[in-house]
């Protein structure tokens, strides 16, 4: 419990740091009232403007207003859209978590059998069959697997809707999309640490107790490969949070990924704060279940 | 809890989260189109960018508005054929050379139930007109006040004699909001749930992904009875957006760029259509002294080496037009000798360059901002190519969209930039007002006092005739001074299911009404 109430006061100090390092960046990337105004506005217009924003200020002093209204959940408004910049960003959150999920059940549902069956068969067909697919696997760049996904299963055979979201069946392209990099991943991770492991001691002092195949492979072996696998699957999840982008774009998928992109674009400092910092603490949690699972399969790791 | 059973429950909680999660979106798609079910009467437009806002004087984007005409109403309209006529109003008179009268007609209503009256004109007009942190105020702060009469009748006063305030009362910046409706309930109430008096209301916005509309019952020119649902469907990805009307996932789609028109015409169920529309490209010079493209010799080189006609027909696949004005034909104040026509000599090109003194060669860069203009990259490299056969070399610096603005602005872009305008005023003076304004001169060094006082005098002129050939002469002087070398005007395609009426507007707007079935 202490362990836990230290990470998370931690994750005061981290904030800090990043919404400060956003704010300068943002900052330093320029002026939104250009792209804000018509073509023939004023010098007197983009004044006006720059004051209503408040850019007029100076720059620690931008900062700190924004801080201390930050603390009571208020980001500020979006330039873009002229509401609150925090519930822009949480509406799409489920967007973003339904591909997320979607694409790690995926991955380890295909990765977990390929793994174990690589490594308890290695260097037979089957071994070689799954290494080259996995190769394979990591090396289709995202956009062009989602092109050929769409063109395949939508526009040719007419089993999947190409893009949008509104039910499951929108779901499963993209999900492979995305999962299909990472399932490969996995699997080589996975055979890698299976391999390790079953050459320790206990297993063969498992086998000599006769112990059966399956159970030695599935719950002696496996559970002590996993560790690695979880981590990055923890990785993934942070990158996916917010960097899901090409999928989203080529799928039409509302996500985080989109709108972080098009906030920076606009230069809209209250939607990225938002999103960023929205991210960074959904980073810091999923960091802390994956500590958890670690204590869950790992008995031996304490804090 | 044994280890089996924790297993299980993380499991079912992982895909209780996610069956919950698909409630995103609230409609399923069948993959057919309206075009293909005569009885499915919802027309789904496939659109490459979300909508801004409903602040509809909060923006200047087209595409916003495109959706936003759907369900609210102008004073004034823009008809298909790019003729104005009366919306809201009834009838109107000028009662002195700065002072309108108009007259509402009657029993028209806000989807909310309330009626629009002069009082929520007055409400708008002001509110565009006085708050100089909206979008739109620069092209409405003309109008110095707004007089409720009585109910259906008001008064607009402006500044100056405005001859083309019919054309401000027909766009962006000038449609009626419902005045109490946001007194009551607030700014931020009806950004979420927006209240218009158009032919449909609002339903849902889902952002950057759909914004969905029913007709209202109560329209006060009939209840549209085409479609039940009209749903704008946000496809950023070009391909994506072909493959969707390919399949049936949308009824139309908007910007399909030349190269993908023979896609979706080689498709029985599809076919693309285009139109002429108000954009047109510009290669903006540098005029301050200094830089070699402030020699007229130069500039004049550089226009008779460039090939319009190549870039339209190899770039462009022929959707696009030659111009040497930006105002063309449908505009007020176009000068049809300018129109659909290019200079293009490189032998006096040569002789050109060489009596200004750069006869073994000349270095110029050119500003674009990377993949925003449609084929710019394309038509940029062409024209390095152009110039080099006349000993220009060209140096093409690619930047962000954002940082391209900064250096066009603030007139640190180098010798020249590319760029593409539209014109939503249907008026020469939004497109001239560049080489009369302190816009020009602060980003290209422009300044001409016959263009200043001809521009001034056009802009509250009332005499229609004499208006057009100021802003005329303003167009010959340009093209022989040469602030913008220009180059097209685009044409924008649409690609469309069979079974559908549509003819797209040169004013790009997404009119619904207008779309029925076959």
């Amino acid at each position: 419990m202490k362990y836990f109430l230290n990470r998370t006061a931690q994750v005061i100090p981290v904030l800090l740091i990043v919404s400060f390092i956003l704010f300068f960046l943002v900052h330093i990337s320029g002026d939104p009232v250009d792209i804000m105004l018509s073509e023939n506005a004023t010098e007197e217009d983009r004044e006006t403007l720059r004051q209503s924003l408040g850019l007029d200020k100076p720059f620690i002093i931008q900062y700190f207003i924004f801080l201390t209204n930050m603390i009571t959940g208020d980001f500020g408004k979006s330039i873009i859209y002229g509401q609150a910049a925090l519930p822009i960003v949480l509406e799409r959150i489920p967007a973003t978590f339904e591909l997320m999920l979607a694409s790690i059940i995926l991955s380890t549902a295909i990765a977990i059998p390929l793994g174990v069956l690589s490594a308890v068969k290695r260097n037979s067909p089957i071994d070689l069959l799954i290494s080259g697919i996995s190769i394979l696997g990591k090396a289709m760049p995202n956009f062009w697997v989602g092109l050929m996904l769409i063109l395949l299963f939508s526009v040719n055979l007419k089993i999947f809707p190409v893009s949008g979201t509104g039910s499951v069946f929108h779901l499963v392209l993209p999900a492979i999309t995305i999962g299909s990099a990472m399932a490969a991943q996995m699997t080589r991770l996975l055979r890698s640490n299976m391999l390790d492991v079953l050459s320790q001691d206990y297993i063969r002092t498992a086998k000599s107790k006769g112990v059966k195949r399956l159970s030695i492979v599935y719950i002696h072996a496996l559970r002590n490969s996993l560790l690695p696998v979880i981590t990055v699957i923890a990785l993934q999840i942070s990158t996916l949070v917010g960097g899901a982008l090409i999928t989203e774009t080529i799928f039409s998928w509302p996500g985080l990924g989109q709108l972080t992109i098009e906030a920076i674009n606009a230069r809209d400092m209250a939607v990225v704060q938002a999103c960023v910092i929205t991210i960074a603490v959904f980073v810091i949690i999923v960091n802390l279940i994956a500590d958890l699972i670690y204590r869950f399969v790992d008995p031996r790791i304490r804090y | 809890m044994n280890r089996k059973s924790v297993v299980f429950t993380f499991t079912l909680i992982l895909l209780l989260i996610l069956s919950g999660c698909t409630t995103v979106g609230n409609q399923s798609e069948n993959g057919k189109s309206a075009a293909d079910k005569k009885e499915d009467r919802e027309l789904k437009i496939g659109i490459p960018n979300d909508i801004k806002t409903f602040d509809i004087h909060n923006h200047n984007q087209v595409l916003t508005e495109a959706v936003h005409i759907n369900m609210f109403n102008y004073l004034f309209k823009r008809q298909a054929d790019t003729k104005v006529e009366t919306e809201l109003v009834d009838t109107y008179k000028l009662i002195d050379d700065v002072t309108w009268e108009f007259k509402l007609k009657e029993g028209i209503t806000f989807h909310n139930g309330d009626p629009l009256t002069a009082d929520d004109v007055e409400f708008t007009i002001e509110r565009v007109a006085k708050d100089k942190t909206l979008a739109e105020h620069s092209n409405m702060e003309v109008v110095k006040d707004v007089k409720v009469v009585n109910d259906t009748t008001f008064q607009i006063i402006t500044d100056d004699p405005q001859p083309t305030l019919i054309n401000l009362l027909s766009r962006i910046g000038s449609g009626i909001l419902p005045k109490n409706y946001i007194e009551e309930n607030g700014w931020d109430h009806f950004l979420n749930k927006p209240v218009g008096s158009g032919p449909f209301k609002f339903v849902d916005w889902s952002r950057d992904n759909r914004i969905v509309f029913e007709p209202y019952e109560k329209y006060f020119e009939g209840k549209n009875e085409e479609w039940d649902k009209l749903v704008f469907r946000v496809i950023p990805e070009t391909s994506t957006r072909i493959n969707e009307l390919l399949t049936g996932g949308v009824d139309i789609i908007t910007e399909v760029t030349p190269n993908d028109i023979a896609r979706i015409d080689e498709n029985e169920e599809t076919k693309a259509v285009s139109t002429p529309s108000q954009r047109v490209t510009i290669l903006a010079l540098q005029h301050r002294e200094g830089y070699p493209t402030s020699d007229p010799k130069v500039r004049e080189a550089i226009e008779l080496a460039i090939n319009n006609e190549v870039l339209v027909e190899q770039i462009l696949k022929g959707e696009a037009v030659a111009v040497r004005t930006r105002v063309t034909p449908g505009n007020f104040g176009a000068d049809p000798s300018l129109y659909d026509t290019y200079l293009y000599d490189v032998e006096r090109s040569k002789e050109l360059l060489a009596e200004a003194g750069y006869g073994d060669g000349l270095e110029l860069s050119l500003s674009i901002p990377t993949g925003y203009y449609l084929k710019g990259d394309e038509i940029s490299q062409a024209i390095k190519a152009m110039l080099s056969e006349v000993g220009i070399t060209l140096n093409i610096e690619f930047s962000e969209y954002n940082r391209y603005i900064e250096l066009r602005n603030s007139g640190e872009f180098g010798d020249m930039y590319f760029g593409a305008y539209g014109n939503s005023l249907f008026d020469a003076s939004i497109a001239l007002d560049m080489f009369a304004s302190e816009n020009g001169e602060k980003r290209i060094g422009y300044s001409n006092q016959e263009v200043k006082e001809l521009f001034n005098s056009a802009l509250t002129n009332m005499d229609t005739e004499e208006r057009e050939k100021q802003y005329q002469k303003i167009q010959q002087i340009v093209a022989e001074e040469r602030p913008f070398i220009y180059l097209y005007l685009q044409n924008e395609a649409y690609g469309i299911r069979e079974g559908l009426n549509f003819k797209p507007r040169v004013d790009s707007m997404l009119y619904t009404p207008d779309i029925t079935r076959n």
